[in-house]
């Protein structure tokens, strides 16, 4: 069993670009919550590895990613309170149409 | 040197055209008069304390006050300040006296215009601008100050602003001033440049090349003559004086200078901002000294200008028009007894002053009187005038007083100081000046008794009311008749050679005998002629002379045209070959240029609104492409 | 072995989730490349947060999710494909990521770590409890602190704004 460190930190790439390919794609506001959601686990995976790889004796990569939890759950319900705002207003959550910084 | 410091005499006219023209005018025009009065009469005073210590002090120049102003290298530092000289200390008091008696004149003659109060501030600066020409130490001041000069003439003559024929005027004078400037320009920086390269040698090195008294000094004048280019210099600083002092062929300007009233032409147009050329060549004539051929030049214009212009006077009707080619001719006078003189024969620079000092009375009373006259019968047309000796008794003796002085009569100063012009040119050897000086005498007293018989004898031709006569001018408009009358009867017993003189000294008093019987011939002549043609009723004679003399007497009358050849040379040659095409150039290209670099940032900027879409995803990738782009740009610092 | 294969799961998953026409299928691939992820966790040996990631991120974060495609009904706009000049674009963007996150990755020499035998501990569940609520200059305990306001905080404004009107 083993890998080295590189191999994990080119598949949490992967799922960071992954995700920048959803975020650019979705013309929905869930969708990239979704594409969202796929990068901060990149990034959370990033953080354990190299930290497990690194300094396997400690514990701080766990305490972060357990804080990027946190406020990942936090965020993605603040998203949908301003969804629900939007649906109030009979739009759909579409975000080509909310383009109000063009002039 | 008196009580107070030398410079008040420049800034008590300043202040007083800075606090009527910005503040007083607006408030009370007359209050703005009275305010301008008395600055210029306590300039008054002051000048003649002034001339009256210098001259009992008997140094011959002081440099009164001065401060460093520019410096362009460490040879070449200009100074202002105020040089009281025997020719300055005349100047001041000429200038101060006429502006006063003017001022105190205008007080009723404008008394009733809108324009009261800018009247007198633009009479105070100029009563600067001329005070501050008249003390320069320098050349640069004093070109400065002969713009200055120029501004204020412009202004003044143009005062009747809402007349078309008032503004073309006051254009005119200043156009064709400062196009003679440009050759002053020249020779002050060609004379400059010279005087750069004179060795200085014991003269003290506190001295600019643009100083008079540097100018001045013989060694230098020795050294600058032996470079050849003196007299080019010379000439055309003679070209700005020949401007300023409507001197052919640049005199076009100064009959239309008529146009501005009556006062303005008393105190510009013949006492003082025309002798201003006058000034120059005296005070730098040590200069034309060094260089006959210059000198040469001076005395032909000069007298080739007197009597083109006396000629002209005697076809005038409008009365300030003959006045005004009464200035050229005796200006041409002043300018011709320079052009005589040299050190062997140094006459002819004291008569020049001498008939500069007494034309002033006398001409600036003979224009105060035509004012006079103008405010009772509301004419210029001396067609129109007539018997008003009657009428106007103050105004009919004081002109009188003023004619008989202009004619070189016994015991009026004209006499004294234009008979010592034609000694000037007699003795020197200057016969033809002599003769057509002679000549020119006998036209002067003509066309002036012309105008004098014309006016106040004979009946009265006015087209006004039979029952409304014109009444004499109140009493301050008369007092500085009166005072310039006494002026122009006494001011030609003043030892004037022992004041301003050149080389050397010369006895005033003893008068040449042919010259003052040949002079005072002709003006008798002239007179009587006047008197037996213009005194009468009847003008079937002067009919017959006019016919008579046909085609030429309408050319003359006409000016020689020359107002309508400067017209098509400027219209059509200037205006449509030269200017039209810059103009061209300056509208097409330069304006172009200007709006394309306007219109280029227009169209940028509504490109660059292109990138802001509103759309997040857009933003997204602008973001993601700039964060690439700098990681790849600087990945050595980051690994 | 697994490792590859937990690998390969969890590229697999969160590719179909990205490109997948209909938005709740996309939440159910995000659903199990997240669960893939915990077990990668568990590879490296971070047993607690592998099961925080189940509880906490699968079980509430996604259903959450889910909840919001129902309430925002979404599915209006779930046959709508972006355009091919934007899939164009965020191809092109992504694999360029990709190279440079690749090429910078590798001139670190990263070859010389490996993973860590059993002569090094992993850290336990005690240490982390004490991380969290420590005092000391390694401790975690403001963040702590900060976080459960951050979460009363996010309830409280999510409430207020999305609540009714009054009529």
């Amino acid at each position: 069993m083993n890998s080295h460190l590189l191999e994990w930190l080119i598949m949490s790439l992967f799922i960071f670009c992954v995700g920048i390919y959803g975020l650019l794609t979705r013309k929905s506001g869930v969708g990239l919550l979704i594409s969202l959601e796929l990068m901060i686990n990149a990034g959370a995976l990033n953080f354990i590895s190299i930290h497990r790889f690194l300094y396997p004796a400690q514990v701080d990569a766990q305490v972060f990613v357990l804080f990027v939890i946190a406020i990942a759950a936090a965020e993605v319900l603040l998203a949908l309170a301003l969804f629900m705002l939007l649906i109030k207003k009979q739009q759909p959550v579409d975000i080509t149409q909310l383009n109000h910084l063009k002039h | 040197m008196v009580l107070l410091p030398t410079w008040m005499i420049l800034a008590i006219p300043l202040l007083s055209f800075i606090i009527n023209g910005l503040f007083v005018r607006r408030f009370s025009g007359h209050l703005a008069a009275k305010i301008g009065t008395i600055a210029i009469g306590f300039n008054f005073l002051f000048s003649l304390a002034l001339a009256y210590y210098f001259f009992q002090s008997g140094e011959l120049s002081t440099l009164e006050w001065h401060t460093e102003w520019l410096r362009f290298q460490s040879n070449l530092i200009i100074h202002i300040g105020v040089m009281i000289d025997p020719l300055s200390a005349m100047m001041l008091v000429v200038v101060n006296t006429i502006s006063f008696f003017v001022h105190i004149y205008s007080l009723g003659y404008m008394h009733d215009d809108e324009g009261v109060g800018r009247f007198f501030s633009y009479l105070s600066l100029f009563t600067f601008s001329m005070l501050g020409l008249v003390v320069a130490p320098n050349l640069f001041q004093m070109y400065v100050f002969w713009e200055l000069v120029g501004v204020s003439s412009f202004l003044l003559i143009g005062f009747y602003y809402t007349k078309p024929s008032a503004v073309s005027a006051a254009k005119k004078a200043f156009i064709v001033t400062r196009f003679a400037d440009l050759g002053f320009l020249i020779g002050i920086l060609l004379l400059g440049y010279l005087g750069l390269s004179v060795n200085q040698g014991q003269i003290s090195s506190v001295y600019s090349p643009l100083d008079f008294l540097f100018l001045n000094n013989p060694d230098v004048g020795l050294q600058l003559a032996s470079s050849g280019l003196l007299t080019t210099g010379l000439l055309l600083i003679f070209i700005g004086a020949a401007g300023k002092s409507a001197l052919f062929p640049l005199h076009i300007w100064l009959p239309d200078a008529m146009e501005g009233p009556t006062p303005v032409s008393a105190l510009i147009h013949a006492a003082t901002m025309v002798v201003a050329g006058v000034y120059l060549v005296a005070r730098l004539f040590p200069l034309f000294n060094l260089a006959p051929v210059a000198l040469e030049v001076v005395s032909w214009v000069g007298l080739f200008t007197s009597l083109f212009a006396a000629v002209i006077a005697c076809t005038q009707d409008d009365i300030k028009r003959v006045l005004a080619f009464s200035t050229l001719s005796q200006i041409g006078y002043m300018i011709f007894a320079l052009g005589v003189a040299s050190d062997l024969y140094p006459l002819g620079y004291t008569a020049s002053l001498f008939h500069l000092f007494t034309h002033a009375f006398f001409k600036a009373l003979l224009f105060l009187g035509a004012g006079s006259i103008i405010h009772a019968v509301h004419t210029n047309d001396v067609w129109q005038m007539g018997g008003l000796k009657k009428y106007m008794p103050i105004t009919h003796i004081t002109f009188l007083v003023a004619v008989l002085s202009i004619s070189g009569i016994f015991p009026f100063s004209g006499f004294f100081s234009k008979d010592e012009i034609l000694t000037a040119a007699l003795e020197s050897g200057h016969m033809t000046h002599y003769l057509v000086g002679l000549f020119v005498a006998l036209l002067t007293s003509f066309y002036m008794g012309r105008i004098y018989f014309l006016t106040f004898w004979g009946q009265s031709r006015s087209h006004e009311n039979a029952s409304h006569h014109p009444h004499e001018s109140t009493w301050v408009m008369t007092l500085p008749l009166v005072l310039l009358a006494i002026l122009a009867l006494s001011s030609g017993w003043l030892p004037f050679a022992n004041y301003l003189w050149f080389a050397h000294k010369h006895d005033h008093h003893s008068l040449n005998m042919t010259v003052a019987f040949s002079g005072t011939l002709a003006a008798i002549i002239g007179l009587s002629s006047a008197w037996f043609l213009y005194s009468k009723n009847n003008f079937s004679k002067v009919q017959k002379i006019q016919t008579g003399m046909g085609q030429a007497y309408q050319i003359i009358k006409a000016k020689f045209y020359f107002d309508e050849l400067y017209l098509f040379v400027t219209h059509k040659i200037v205006f449509n070959k030269i200017a039209g095409p810059i103009a061209w150039f300056d509208k097409k290209v330069v304006d172009g240029g200007v709006d394309l670099t306007g219109e280029m940032s227009q169209t940028f900027g509504q490109k660059l609104t292109l990138i802001q879409t509103g759309q997040v995803q857009n933003y997204i990738i602008w973001f993601i492409v700039g964060f690439i782009t700098v990681l790849t740009l600087y990945y050595n610092t980051v690994l | 072995m697994i490792i590859y294969l937990l690998f390969f799961l969890v590229a697999f998953f969160s590719l179909l989730a990205v490109s997948s026409k209909s938005l709740y299928h996309s939440a159910i691939y995000l659903m199990g490349s997240l669960s893939v992820t915990a077990g990668l966790y568990l590879i490296l040996e971070a047993e607690f947060l592998a099961g925080i990631q189940v509880l906490v991120y699968v079980g509430g974060i996604l259903v959450l999710l889910v909840f919001a495609l129902m309430l925002t009904q979404s599915d209006i706009l779930v046959n709508d494909q972006p355009t091919f000049t934007k899939k164009i674009m965020a191809f092109g963007v992504s694999t360029s990521v990709f190279a440079l996150g690749v090429w910078l990755l590798s001139s670190l020499h990263l070859h010389s770590i490996i993973l860590p035998t059993a002569s090094s501990p992993a850290p336990s569940i005690k240490q982390l409890g004490h991380a969290f609520l420590s005092v000391q200059k390694n401790g975690y305990i403001l963040a702590f602190e900060i976080i459960s306001v951050l979460l009363l905080t996010v309830l409280i404004s999510a409430i207020v704004i999305a609540k009714k009107e009054k009529a």
